[in-house]
């Protein structure tokens, strides 16, 4: 990591032309320690819901330091910590969705299989690998919803703002989520 | 009994649902390796500094490409009259230190004359524009 940090340091300089510049700081919506804070209390989970929404851990690491990005330059004021985090999960969600024009099949069986190799009980490995094939069966959106709500414990209202939906249309969209995903695990 | 057609009810579903994401939810968690929270304010810190750049250095690009293009359609326009004109301006320097050499009053000399208003209009612009692009030019480095 450290020398991936420093190789991007001195491209950054080459391009500005000046070998001994230092790094300044330049106008984002947090200051370091903020943002700092928000970052390792929210990083993991929103790691968690972009590589189960978009099915690939490789876009997830792509996606993460985008959102992160998008939201330090968001000009918007936020009222609390849940209403960052909301907008958070909603840019993550959009680039999510803009990811999957043309992109490669959703939960490929590399992923899977390196999954199931790892040392874990044969009867726990199978079962996620089930449910990683049902979640795989879903739509992005399904997929979105049932994690906002149960991985999260996101409120209906929450989830509506993350996914740009009507409060009102949750309840009925979680309740075919649920049962479909819930045919397939029976399946 | 037959125990596969009977169909779930809403809180068996529930807890599948739940027991499942959950379950996932977990592995998800133990699985995530994000960079740490210097690297990627680092690397946010860095792309804004390019994007603020690659904005400021918008108007300045306008202003060489403006200035490039004067001059170019200058030097066209002049090389244009040059060809044509040329003659015409020597006869009238000819005539005209011709008739100095006679012992013609400077005063006689026709400076009305396009053969040499537009030479020196033109000689004006060129050194006005040259100028301001040597100054635009210099001013950005």
């Amino acid at each position: 990591m450290a020398d991936t940090t420093f190789a991007l340091k001195l491209d950054v300089r080459r391009l500005h032309g000046d070998a001994d510049a230092d790094v300044t700081d330049v106008a984002l919506a947090m200051d370091e320690e903020a943002f700092r804070a928000f970052y390792d209390r929210t990083a993991g989970a929103l790691w968690g819901y972009l590589s189960r929404v978009s099915g690939d851990r490789q876009v997830a690491d792509d996606l993460l330091q985008e959102s992160y990005y998008r939201l330090l330059k968001s000009t918007t004021v936020f009222e609390s910590e849940s209403h960052r985090r909301n907008y958070l999960y909603r840019i993550a969600t959009n680039l999510v969705r803009d990811s999957r024009r043309g992109a490669k099949p959703l939960f490929d069986e590399g992923v899977e299989m390196a999954d199931i190799a790892a040392p874990q009980p044969h009867a726990d490995a199978e079962r996620r690998h089930d449910v990683r094939r049902a979640m795989g069966r879903l739509k992005p959106r399904e997929r979105a919803l049932l994690w906002l709500a149960y991985a999260q414990g996101s409120s209906h209202s929450e989830i509506a703002d993350v996914l740009g939906l009507k409060t009102a249309s949750i309840k009925l969209l979680l309740f075919r989520a649920r049962r479909k995903l819930a045919a397939i695990l029976q399946a | 009994m037959d125990m596969k057609h009977v169909e779930p009810t809403d809180a068996e579903i529930e807890a599948i649902v739940s027991e499942a994401i959950a379950a996932e939810a977990a592995m998800a968690r133990t699985e995530a390796a994000p960079p740490s929270s210097a690297i990627v304010w680092w690397r946010a810190q860095m792309r804004a500094r390019q994007e603020a750049a690659q904005i400021a250095d918008r108007p300045i690009t306008i202003v060489h490409a403006l200035a490039i293009a004067s001059g170019a359609g200058l030097m066209l326009g002049l090389l244009g009259y040059a060809t044509g004109g040329l003659k015409a301006s020597l006869a009238w320097l000819t005539a005209t230190y011709q008739s100095v050499a006679a012992g013609a009053p400077l005063a006689s000399i026709d400076l009305t004359s396009r053969w040499v208003t537009l030479p020196m209009t033109a000689m004006l612009v060129s050194v006005l524009v040259a100028s301001i692009a040597a100054y635009v030019i210099l001013a950005d480095e």
